[in-house]
């Protein structure tokens, strides 16, 4: 017992000196840094400030009002990006890359479990503007979503965002763990964890049915934040799906993820089999 | 320290698409049976493709074979890889184990904590490996300013601050100059001398081989050739040795009875012969005035590219 929690604490404090490498690392490029940083936040910030443009003139957004959408955007937008700064290491062209170098050997050939390296491998700090923006915009929506903030709401949409990024994270390690067999699947990956993304930080009502019912009864996205604010708002949930429906975004999150990290498993094993 | 059983390993490799490629299997490693004492530095050699780094990645775990027993330390690597790459060291000539971005002390300091040495054995090793490998000048450097010589050494430095008790070495000297080659071969033998970790080098450059192993392994097409030493190997395969023969003026026939003519060029000529050298040299001052004798010994470099080409060890005649 003794042991295990000192492992646990070694395994936490050398993950923080990895993240610190990451960290140092990057900042030696100080100029880089500071353009990819700008760059990045003017993305999302463009994207968003032109939709709250062109909002006004459609009068409203198939009844949803600004600051309810900011708060389906903002929350979307802050797990993606929290999740990308988290699990940067798995993704796919990380991956490949590190088995193509030969990086992914010497990550075998350390006494540390491979995840935690893995994790410590990539933390692209130049997304902190990126956070800052997307807790601007969900900030924006809090207060202007005209909702009656009880502890239970903020909760429910705590754990909203902490389900996005578990179920964000959980894609990056399948489309990562993909790569020990092909690099051609990243691309499918993609339209799945990108577009994913995207189709939740609006209203799930504004696509056609066959959309919606796609990802939410074969692609269960619409739980991740759709419903959850659905229910802040004191809105009934569609398809007459029950209220409860709205609090399954802490379960689905961690089973996706717990269903990819057994995959991660089968991949590494496929690795050790093949070495290539 | 490392005993191998019959290790068979068969790759799969399918080409043109997942669905209607075709399947080959390539048998990289065949019924190889070896094994290395604590303590021993032991080449391992063979052309590209031979099978060695399939091999390497097994022992290190990298790797899970397709059949056979490998036991190193008391452990099968690929079952337990965390302890089992605990206490080994791995040098890969082709890429490092340092960030890149970090100066080499920072790099040497992370593995500190990588691999849970103590902080006073820590000091201890670094300030002998700094001594030894003159890592000084650049400990401060970012590894991807590093020369290849720097960089090599602070690999081996980073390898050995475990304490480990095996040491893979892949191609340590490729692309160094001559001095640089001597430094880190004098510094392997420091280590295996002084701290008694064993070495299994894979290496191209047999003058590494000659320097450090007294012992050598030849794999090539997958199976094991030699194991032994490179003397015997070289008195069983290293040809005859030469006589080069400089007389005073061309002669009219170069030909000797009892001595094989390989060539001659003008007053220089050269024969081919076995055992001792006295003889020969006596047979050759008889034939007519000689100006200056020299005797060529086969050297071993080129003894090992005739034994791959011309299959000299090959026991199935594939």
């Amino acid at each position: 017992m003794a042991d295990l929690v000192g492992g646990a604490r070694h395994h936490l404090r050398l993950y923080r000196r990895l993240i610190g490498a990451q960290i140092r690392s990057q900042l030696v490029y100080r100029f880089a840094f500071v353009l990819d940083a700008a760059a990045a936040a003017l993305i999302t910030g463009t994207e968003f400030v032109a939709f709250a443009l062109v909002l006004p003139r459609f009068g409203g957004f198939n009844g949803w009002s600004l600051g309810e959408v900011a708060l389906l955007y903002g929350m979307a937008e802050l797990a993606f990006v929290l999740m990308d700064l988290v699990f940067g290491g798995f993704d796919a062209p990380t991956i490949s890359t590190h088995v193509r170098t030969g990086s992914f050997d010497t990550f075998l050939l350390r006494p540390v479990p491979l995840p935690l390296q893995i994790f410590g491998s990539d933390f692209a700090l130049r997304r902190v503007t990126r956070v800052a923006l997307a807790a601007s915009i969900l900030a924006y929506g809090v207060a202007g979503a005209g909702v009656d903030w009880t502890a239970g709401a903020v909760l429910l949409l705590a754990a909203s965002v902490l389900g996005m990024i578990a179920f964000f994270g959980g894609l990056f390690v399948v489309g990562g763990t993909l790569t020990f067999w092909t690099v051609d699947s990243v691309e499918a990956m993609n339209v799945l964890t990108y577009g994913g993304r995207t189709l939740i930080s609006f209203p799930m009502d504004i696509y056609g049915t066959w959309l919606r019912r796609t990802f939410t009864y074969l692609i269960p996205a619409a739980f991740l934040s759709y419903f959850p604010v659905l229910h802040v708002l004191g809105r009934p949930l569609p398809d007459g799906l029950p209220r409860w429906a709205a609090f399954l975004p802490l379960v689905i999150g961690p089973l996706l993820l717990a269903a990819a990290f057994a995959f991660w498993r089968v991949g590494v094993r496929r690795y050790h089999g093949a070495g290539s | 320290m490392i005993t191998v059983e019959h290790l068979h390993k068969t790759f799969v490799t399918r080409t043109g698409g997942l669905l209607r490629g075709t399947r080959r299997t390539v048998e990289a490693v065949r019924d190889v049976s070896f094994s290395v004492a604590r303590g021993e530095v032991v080449g391992y050699l063979g052309p590209n493709g031979a099978g060695k780094s399939t091999t390497i990645k097994v022992l290190t775990g990298l790797l899970v074979p397709t059949s056979g027993r490998v036991d190193v330390g008391g452990l099968v690597p690929w079952r337990d890889r965390r302890r089992h790459v605990a206490r080994l060291g791995a040098v890969f000539g082709q890429r490092t184990t340092l960030w890149w971005d970090l100066p080499v002390r920072d790099s040497l300091d992370l593995l500190r904590d990588v691999y849970r040495v103590p902080r006073e054995r820590f000091r201890q090793n670094l300030a002998a490996f700094t001594e030894l490998l003159d890592l000084g000048p650049f400990l401060g450097t970012p590894a991807r300013s590093l020369s290849l010589g720097q960089r090599m050494r602070a690999d081996l430095a980073a390898a050995l601050l475990h304490d480990p008790e095996l040491l893979f070495l892949d191609e340590p000297t490729v692309g160094l100059d001559v001095v640089a080659k001597e430094r880190i071969r004098a510094f392997v033998q420091h280590i295996n001398a002084e701290r008694g970790v064993t070495v299994l080098l894979t290496t191209h450059d047999l003058t590494d081989t000659e320097r450090l192993a007294r012992r050598v392994l030849i794999i090539d097409h997958g199976r094991l050739l030699y194991d032994g030493g490179l003397p015997d190997l070289q008195a069983r395969f290293g040809g005859a040795r030469e006589l080069v023969v400089e007389f005073e003026s061309a002669p009219t026939d170069p030909a000797i009875d009892g001595l094989q003519l390989i060539g001659a060029e003008g007053p220089r000529v050269t024969y081919a012969f076995d055992g001792a050298a006295a003889r020969p040299i006596a047979l050759v001052t008889a034939h007519a005035p000689v100006r200056d004798i020299e005797v060529r010994e086969p050297d071993v470099e080129a003894t090992i590219r005739r034994i791959y080409e011309d299959g000299l060890l090959r026991t199935d005649g594939s």
